[in-house]
């Protein structure tokens, strides 16, 4: 924020006061320091709003609760008060989801997140929502087991907001995703109700299965069992560079069809390829293109960030090729020679589909230790907004949402595309879509106005860029759903995704509003998300 | 539980409703008994769409008067319907409407049966892979709305429903209808409010399929110390990547044999070499014929359970490897499995789920035997359930 915080609502310090005399002073606050660190996500939009000095997002107030119980009494209170609650874990939400649209509670359960009980031998795990997902697997780590790779955001993710979106990592087509790592849930429903599910042999309608993923809007999530696997002793890498994304989702396709079961299979079009740092140095880059990666050549990026045709033209003459990388685990005594076994298996099997020669080992590994999102200070200070789409669709229908999706947004924003998991079924992808802010990002130019107090026409640009990325992000997800994919893969709807929700669901809907009735029968869970 | 949403028909109504179903395009048969409490005469019909246009119909019409709802397949088990309600016999919408090759889907409508699904199946090069008996014989609506929901073992030891999507009928027959995608976070999955269900919630018209890729199988068998060191075994190889597509373990006179079924395309080779390296000297010691191992027929007593590895190894102790007992294990999962108990000697069929039951498994089949009571078990959620069948306008009288 650019200037002294907002003071406390009328309404947050009301409230306040009363959950104090029950929960103690320790677990309320409406300062505007707990209410701003409350207001916040990791969705690049938000990015915008923060250089703006703008909060959309604040609630009323903060509560921390330690226990089930206290998440009960708390909901049980905004239920009878009809205040809104929205939930925030770790402040990673990639959409907006966890944001407040309409003040009332921000129920924080960071400190509901005790130390989780492992049980090796029956390979599951006791954990509290609000406990880190990065944690978690560090844990687990240490006892032999895992989750399996975790999403890139896990640092600032907590087990309760992984399993509110859907979560799932790189492991996810190996292990599972959120849907399939939880084995029994305890959640807190609209009126304060605790509802807990077992794990056990099937019996019918899964209720765990139907409130996951639903963001807060139908019950808080407060602890889960999940399904742990053995840590792998070895991990081989495998870095293959395929002509073309075609040859590279050929060669995914017959590598799975064989049975092989990598832990990581991600597929990196030619510009991300080059980013992550394979072909070779940035200075064979176009230059607009090398401002991605240096902040000295920003000058030349934010010139044709007005014309992303440009630079989508330079992007796809970018040589080197598609980089198609893969994991391989070993088990047990020959953990090495079983890995070694898989990835000559998959090297033939790749290499017969197309792929040519393959990358050293230390240079695949190094692929997956670059992180898109670390450009994306330097994106925003050339004067571009960011908007992440992670889809999925079928491996039929896959070519035309890639091919769908460029045509859409090419001439708004620069693509840079991966496959980040692969199914026998389908393939989950990820689009960075790069394109211009407007004026709104020439930093030194709006604080020198907001100095002078041109507030208003400093809102118009955030505005203004906001609508742009706006467009292009719902321009791509509609052009990707138009030809056959889902709307998310692994991140949720939030505030960035939830009007297209209706082309996805269809008469779905109405019984994704019966869900809310039953659940939240006063609305209060997280109002004005999915649509509900 | 309480039947709040529905109403049994009386005879002179059902007329009325025959007629209205009969301009649906289904054929109807109208079928008035006396009610076993009170005598009076009871009406029931048997509804069978003649498309899937008629089924949406005939369910808006049954959900509008509240007529209590049972669904059949082509070749579930007989049915008859619901004492003053309907059973919605789906066994004319039986096709097989698409095979897609490249992505392994199949577009089925819910009547089919999957033996008749397996066989289009594998003349696409494809299979559904290892399902228990009684799911095989029945129709895919019911396997997906049971209590199994449609899930079954798939490589590299994970277990999930064989539908990547649903068509659900809501109450007034419209269609809700998933997308194709391998996975997805747009929301709640609102196939949940159909798998397992029984047709409560909502009817299951079709749905897309996840096929696995047709192989040669490769099998092997080994002479264990006991019908519970068996058990241990495979589930030692299901934490591995060597998890065998199917397995036997037969307790037989001084020990047990189990037996494996690897099914990989590229990898079923180097699977069981990895098991037969695991599985090793001197308590392991691999014996001939493994194919024949891997084949043999349960006894007719037999039960199927959805199961925890640590219920099955209870259940094998329980045995004590008694000449006799076996497991089929077929849809094998880092969690458990799906398998076909045969307890040892003339054990009754109800023995031997009382056994199952009593070591935490799940009984599937025989139907009579099924475990009973709550469609859900879990705490607290009685008044959000009863609030969403209100919601949805469904009853819950459906099987």
């Amino acid at each position: 924020m650019n200037g002294p915080l907002p003071p406390a609502t009328r309404e947050g310090r009301l409230l306040a006061r009363e959950l104090m005399a029950t929960l103690g002073a320790a677990a309320v606050s409406c300062t505007p320091k707990d209410v701003l660190a409350a207001s916040r996500d990791a969705w690049p939009r938000l990015a915008l709003a923060k250089m703006a000095g703008v909060n959309r997002y604040a609630p009323d107030l903060v509560v921390w609760p330690r226990d089930v119980q206290t998440v009960a009494s708390v909901i049980a209170f905004a239920n009878q008060r009809r205040v809104p609650v929205v939930t925030i874990g770790g402040g990673g939400g990639a959409n907006g989801a966890a944001l407040a649209v309409r003040g009332g509670i921000a129920l924080d359960l960071k400190r509901l997140a005790a130390e989780p009980v492992i049980n090796t031998a029956a390979r599951t795990v006791d954990v509290q929502a609000g406990f880190n997902l990065e944690r978690l697997e560090e844990r687990l780590q240490a006892k032999g087991a895992t989750l399996g790779l975790l999403p890139e955001g896990a640092a600032h993710t907590s087990v309760g907001g992984f399993l509110a979106t859907r979560g799932g990592g790189p492991s996810s087509a190996q292990l599972g995703k959120a849907e399939d790592l939880l084995l029994a849930l305890e959640a807190v429903d609209g009126t304060g109700t605790i509802l807990r599910t077992h794990e056990g042999p099937s019996r019918g309608l899964d209720l765990a299965q139907l409130l996951l993923g639903s963001e807060g809007t139908m019950a808080v999530f407060t602890s889960a069992r999940l399904r742990i696997a053995p840590k792998p002793r070895t991990r081989l890498p495998l870095g293959l560079r395929v002509s073309s994304m075609s040859d590279g989702i050929r060669a995914l396709q017959a590598l799975l069809r064989s049975g092989l079961r990598p832990s990581l299979a991600r597929l990196f079009d030619p510009l991300s390829a080059r980013l992550a740092g394979v072909h070779g140095a940035d200075r064979s880059l176009p230059g607009p293109l090398r401002g991605l990666l240096s902040s000295g050549q920003q000058e030349l990026l934010r010139a044709a960030l007005h014309a992303p045709w440009v630079l989508n033209g330079l992007s796809e003459a970018v040589g080197g090729g598609a980089l198609l990388v893969l994991l391989f685990d070993g088990h047990g005594d020959r953990a090495a020679d079983d890995a070694a076994d898989e990835v000559a298996i998959a090297r033939r099997i790749c290499e017969g589909a197309g792929a040519r020669d393959a990358l050293a080992a230390k240079a695949t590994l190094s692929v997956l230790q670059h992180h898109q999102s670390a450009l994306y200070p330097q994106l925003f200070a050339a004067g571009a907004f960011v908007e992440e789409l992670d889809v999925a669709a079928t491996w039929a229908r896959l070519p035309a949402v890639l091919g769908a999706v460029r045509r859409a947004v090419a001439p708004q924003a620069l693509l840079l595309t991966r496959i980040s998991c692969a199914y026998l079924e389908g393939a989950a992808v990820e689009v960075t879509l790069v394109g211009p802010a407007g004026s709104l990002a020439e930093s030194a130019q709006h604080r020198r106005r907001r100095a002078k107090g041109t507030v208003r026409e400093f809102d118009e640009e955030l505005a203004h860029a906001e609508l742009r990325a706006e467009q292009c992000l719902s321009s791509a997800l509609s052009a990707a759903q138009d030809a056959g994919a889902t709307l998310s893969y692994s991140t949720g709807v939030g505030l960035a995704r939830q009007l297209l929700l209706p082309r996805e669901h269809g008469e779905g809907m109405r019984q994704l509003r019966a869900l809310k009735r039953a659940f939240d029968p006063n609305g209060i869970l997280n109002p004005g998300k999915l649509l509900l | 539980m309480s039947v709040a949403q529905t109403s049994p028909v009386a005879p002179g109504a059902a007329q009325a409703t025959r007629d209205a179903l009969v301009a649906a395009g289904c054929q109807v048969v109208l079928e008035v008994s006396a009610s076993p409490e009170d005598g009076e005469s009871v009406a029931a019909l048997r509804v069978q769409p003649s498309s899937a246009a008629a089924l949406g119909r005939a369910v808006a019409l049954l959900r509008a008067r509240r007529v209590p709802v049972r669904v059949r397949g082509a070749s579930d088990a007989p049915l008859g319907p619901p004492l003053g309600g309907a059973l919605l016999d789906l066994s004319a919408l039986d096709r097989v409407a698409a095979i897609d090759s490249t992505s392994l889907l199949a577009r089925v409508e819910a009547g089919c049966s999957v033996g008749a699904l397996e066989t289009a199946a594998r003349r696409a090069g494809c299979t559904l892979g290892p399902l228990l008996p009684s799911v095989r014989a029945g129709s895919v609506g019911a396997w997906l709305a049971g209590p199994t929901r449609g899930e079954r073992g798939v490589p590299p030891s994970r277990r999930e429903t064989a539908a990547l999507s649903v068509t659900a009928l809501l109450r007034d027959g419209r269609i809700a209808e998933s997308r194709l995608a391998p996975r997805s976070a747009s929301g709640p999955d609102l196939d949940h409010l159909a798998l397992g269900g029984g047709g409560m919630l909502c009817v299951i018209a079709s749905a897309t399929i996840r096929l696995l890729p047709a192989a040669d199988v490769l099998v092997a068998a080994w002479r264990l110390p006991s019908l519970a060191a068996a058990v241990e075994t495979v589930e030692r190889l299901c934490l591995t990547s060597s998890a065998p597509a199917r397995a036997r373990a037969l307790a037989v006179e001084g020990g047990a044999v189990l037996a494996a079924a690897w099914e990989g395309p590229a990898t079923a080779r180097v699977d069981r070499a990895r098991a037969v390296r695991l599985i090793a000297a001197p308590t392991a010691t691999e014996v001939g014929d493994a194919n024949g191992w891997v084949r043999g027929m349960s006894g007719a007593q037999s039960v199927e359970v959805d199961a925890r590895w640590s219920d099955l190894r209870a259940w094998a102790l329980h045995e004590s490897s008694q000449p006799g007992a076996e497991l089929r294990l077929l849809g094998l999962h880092a969690g458990g499995s799906f398998a076909v108990l045969t307890s040892a000697g003339t054990a009754r069929a109800e023995d031997c789920a009382l056994a199952a039951q009593h070591c935490g498994a799940r009984v599937l089949w025989p139907r009579g035997l099924r475990d009973t009571g709550a469609w859900w078990e879990e705490e607290g959620a009685g008044a959000d359930w009863k609030r969403l069948r209100e919601a949805l306008g469904s009853d819950d009288s459906s099987t």
